[in-house]
């Protein structure tokens, strides 16, 4: 994946699709809800433009939200999410010229990095989603389950996703 | 006017941001209540093209189990018609004489659909239908398929409608034990397709468990006696004059296929009977 529009336009239609017509079909345990929206916000270029960056994650959202008739929601969460996109990258890296112009992978970023950079995507993200979705203090105890046990499903689905474009570019 | 514009170009960034935090906002608290927006949800014309050509193929997958279920309502039915019709034959001949009773004629007409797009994982759940305003479906019908109450018609698109699922938290059915008058409210609380509970029953109601749960025909959406679900278990109410009942519903939301959306052909004359007693205060 690189910044070419086109693979970026090719990834939007992907992940929106196997969003809405698999993972939102998918409930693991009765806990764990595959997110593979915040995907493509992880793999956007560093590069990109903040203002560009938030309008793609924003029209995301709302497409998977009028499929999922969730109005709103993931538009709110996807946007929420491609706001803390620097600042949760340059937790664990230096803020030098290199990592500007990286796309964060396992490649460019190495193994550990990239983890921890995904899992506090993937954590921030779920725990937006469930919060915004069941909106309401009771109901604590169900957003902190689904949180965990979607964070943990979403990060190794999309481990092993990166790993499958790895192998196949080599 | 330039450092109006520089201030502009400067925090651009964040005046981008917040407008789209300001539109999700506004979309996630206006919008279930603006009815009208069909286009944001999934009858519009894009999503259900897709849907329904995803549900063309899909569709498939449980045929067996939906084959098995209609062909033992459809033995049910059967024996219920020849029952009837002994009945018939029955009273025919003691009433020989006596002036004939015509019956009824039927209140509650059905438009068959299919389901094309499902949901089950959120606290409030939807399903779209291929079937629409022009088929004379309107927002406020009831729903079933062959194994009970599915949910009630929300937005109509022209071909498809929305229909908000009994699963969903906060929405409320009148239903009744079958066989008494002890009704009480059927709602959804848990992450859990399979189950629902029915609030508000009278202390003093017996039932057993396995019982079933009917609709109680209190309104327009539903007629009496479709069933539910039945008895699980009972658990404690907040309340002590009333009990809350555990239940097993009937339908497999997780597999929706061909649902019958049901239309009041009095549904006109009682509103409009509702319009005139609130117009009367």
């Amino acid at each position: 994946m690189n910044s070419n529009p086109l693979n970026i336009f090719v990834l939007f239609v992907a992940i929106t699709a196997a969003q809405v017509l698999i993972c939102n079909h998918i409930l693991l345990f009765g806990v764990a809800v595959p997110l593979l929206s915040v995907y493509f916000i992880i793999r956007m270029p560093m590069s990109m433009k903040v203002s560009l960056l938030l309008t793609l994650s924003f029209l995301l959202g709302l497409a998977i939200d009028i499929w999922s008739d969730t109005p709103g929601l993931n538009a709110l969460a996807c946007t929420l999410v491609a706001g803390i996109k620097r600042p949760a990258l340059y937790a664990y890296v230096q803020r030098d010229d290199r990592v500007k112009e990286t796309i964060p992978n396992i490649a460019t970023l190495g193994l550990g990095t990239y983890c921890k950079y995904m899992l506090t995507m993937v954590g921030i993200y779920a725990f937006l989603v469930f919060s915004i979705e069941y909106f309401s203090f009771a109901d604590v105890k169900e957003i902190v389950i689904l949180t965990l046990c979607s964070s943990l499903l979403t990060f190794l689905l999309l481990l092993g996703l990166d790993s499958l474009i790895t192998v196949r570019r080599h | 006017m330039r450092n109006l514009l520089n201030f502009l170009m400067r925090y651009s960034t964040w005046f981008v941001f917040a407008f789209y935090v300001l539109v999700s906002l506004v979309l996630l608290f206006s919008f279930n209540t603006y009815q009208g927006a069909v286009y944001l949800t999934s009858a519009n014309a894009v999503t259900s093209a897709i849907n329904e050509s995803t549900s063309d193929v899909t569709g498939y997958f449980n045929l067996r189990t939906v084959n098995e279920q209609l062909q033992a309502r459809n033995a049910a039915l059967e024996s219920r018609i020849l029952n009837l019709n002994n009945e018939i034959k029955h009273l025919q001949t003691l009433i020989d004489d006596t002036v004939r009773y015509a019956g009824l004629p039927p209140r509650f007409d059905f438009e068959t659909a299919y389901v094309i797009n499902n949901s089950t994982r959120h606290p409030r759940n939807y399903f779209t239908i291929n079937r629409g305003r022009l088929d004379g479906i309107e927002p406020g019908m009831g729903v079933v398929d062959q194994n009970g109450v599915v949910g009630i018609v929300n937005v109509c698109g022209k071909h498809t409608a929305r229909v908000v699922s009994v699963l969903t938290k906060d929405q409320h059915f009148s239903v009744k034990i079958k066989g008494t008058a002890f009704v009480g409210s059927l709602t959804w609380k848990e992450n859990d397709p399979q189950t629902a509970w029915v609030e508000e029953i009278p202390r003093h109601s017996r039932y057993r468990v396995g019982d079933t749960i009917v609709t109680s025909g209190f309104s327009t959406t539903f007629p009496e006696g479709i069933p539910v679900g039945t008895i699980m278990s009972q658990v404690r109410s907040n309340d002590n004059n009333f009990f809350t009942l555990k239940i097993r519903l009937g339908s497999d939301f997780a597999h929706l296929g061909t649902v019958r959306v049901l239309k009041d052909e009095l549904k006109t004359e009682l509103d409009s009977l509702r319009t005139f007693d609130r117009k009367d205060d």
